[in-house]
């Protein structure tokens, strides 16, 4: 029996220990995902430490440079101040491990959401092409909708109660109709796929029979 | 008095190296002004500095990650110590954990196939099993409460659904699914996006400045 013919037997296995959900939680399931957990907990500590802690602290600790030494030890350093966090007396130490990731993280995200999302589909919504104008025109007004849609601003009236001005309103009401359509869409596309995938395992199953 | 310093220092560190970073991304030699401040010298420095900082948190990240997993696994020797509840499931995780790591230092093609077996196995099965979850739902959406909007929903899943069906009546559907997906569902996921970016920048410069200083709680 080759390596491979165990694999197919214990993923038929397992496929029926995770299928056997469909009977109510119960414990082959768990295993399943007990086994699933341990695994990838395993892969993951093995590609993080072979292909990014070891290569880093190869280069920078073995180097003759005492400046190259010292970027080599940070991330050791800021790691050490994390788990100051999980102190109560000490815990405000560990703020300056999480300022540091959280200061990158920050600027990473708002790089990100400017140069990936908010210019080039800005871009594109205000740019309609020739032959599908009304196309155009809708998506723009569509998302000009969806946006208004999660604006709460408001102005109060004589009875003091909040009170968006009707143009918001309508605007708001087609906003939630473009998204609601959009959720709709998602939602099938998922129910599609995951249909795909079951019958595909359901025909690994009935194979192995 | 102390906890005040290091609360400083924690707010100059985010906004400092933030900032750096983000002009170090934003910043390219093509906007260069060689005349004024910011000449190409100037913003590669910014360029490299910010891929060294970049480096380091990915490193630090790593190193998180690495202490999780130990965790993960001490927590799991702990449960097996005290004989806790459930005792079947840690052995379960460490096995499969020493299994992955063993068989990668012995045989790594072993280890390959283990990994990709399991993992293929598992999540084709759970994402499977995600069919029914959302077949499920949307009977939900309907049964409790019918507004206009789960209508609309559901009517929407239907047709996509009708139109997908590999036969020769379905035809007349799909220049309205086609439709839908090329415009409204177009505009939706786009107001969406433009809306999660929008919140993203200004959390982040909220971050950035300062005013948002919920991570030194």
């Amino acid at each position: 029996m080759t390596m491979e013919d165990v694999g197919l037997i214990v993923g038929f296995i397992l496929t029926l220990m995770v299928f056997s959900y469909l009977l109510g939680d119960n414990v082959l399931y768990r295993l399943a995902v007990y086994v699933f957990v341990g695994l990838v907990a395993g892969y993951v500590s093995i590609v993080t430490v072979e292909s990014v802690l070891i290569p880093w602290f190869d280069a920078t600790l073995n180097a003759d440079e005492p400046l190259r030494v010292g970027f080599g030890l940070l991330p050791l350093v800021f790691g050490l101040l994390l788990l100051f966090k999980s102190s109560q007396r000490l815990g405000f130490v560990g703020n300056v491990g999480i300022a540091f990731l959280i200061g990158i993280g920050a600027a990473v995200a708002i790089a990100g959401a400017l140069t990936g999302t908010l210019i080039p589909i800005t871009a594109e919504t205000a740019t309609i092409e020739t032959g599908a104008e009304l196309e155009g025109l809708l998506i723009f007004f569509g998302v000009a909708a969806s946006l208004i849609y999660f604006q709460y601003i408001a102005r109060t009236d004589a009875e003091g109660k909040p009170r968006r001005v009707l143009p918001v309103r309508l605007m708001s009401v087609v906003g939630e109709a473009v998204i609601v359509v959009t959720l709709g869409a998602v939602y099938a596309a998922a129910i599609i796929t995951s249909l795909t995938i079951f019958s595909e395992r359901i025909g690994f199953l009935l194979g192995g029979l | 008095m102390r906890v005040r310093l290091w609360a400083a220092l924690a707010s100059a560190l985010t906004a400092a190296l933030g900032l750096i970073v983000l002009l170090g991304l934003l910043l390219t030699p093509d906007v260069a002004d060689d005349e004024g401040a910011l000449s190409a010298d100037i913003i590669r420095q910014f360029n490299d500095l910010a891929d060294l900082l970049l480096q380091l948190a990915t490193i630090t990240i790593a190193l998180t990650i690495f202490i999780g997993i130990l965790n993960l696994v001490a927590v799991h020797l702990g449960r097996l110590r005290r004989r806790a509840n459930g005792l079947i499931y840690s052995v379960v995780l460490l096995v499969s954990f020493g299994v992955v790591v063993v068989s990668y230092v012995v045989d790594r093609e072993a280890s390959i196939i283990i990994l990709d077996t399991v993992q293929f196995s598992v999540e084709s099965a759970l994402a499977g099993l995600l069919f029914f979850a959302l077949v499920y739902g949307a009977y939900r959406a309907l049964h409790h409460a019918v507004t206009w909007g789960r209508v609309l929903f559901v009517a929407v899943i239907v047709l996509i659904l009708l139109a997908a069906l590999p036969v020769d009546n379905a035809d007349a559907l799909h220049p309205v699914r086609d439709w839908l997906l090329d415009v409204p569902v177009s505009a939706g996921v786009r107001g969406l996006l433009l809306g999660i970016a929008l919140g993203t920048v200004v959390t982040g410069v909220r971050v950035l400045i300062g005013v948002d200083r919920s991570y030194r709680e």
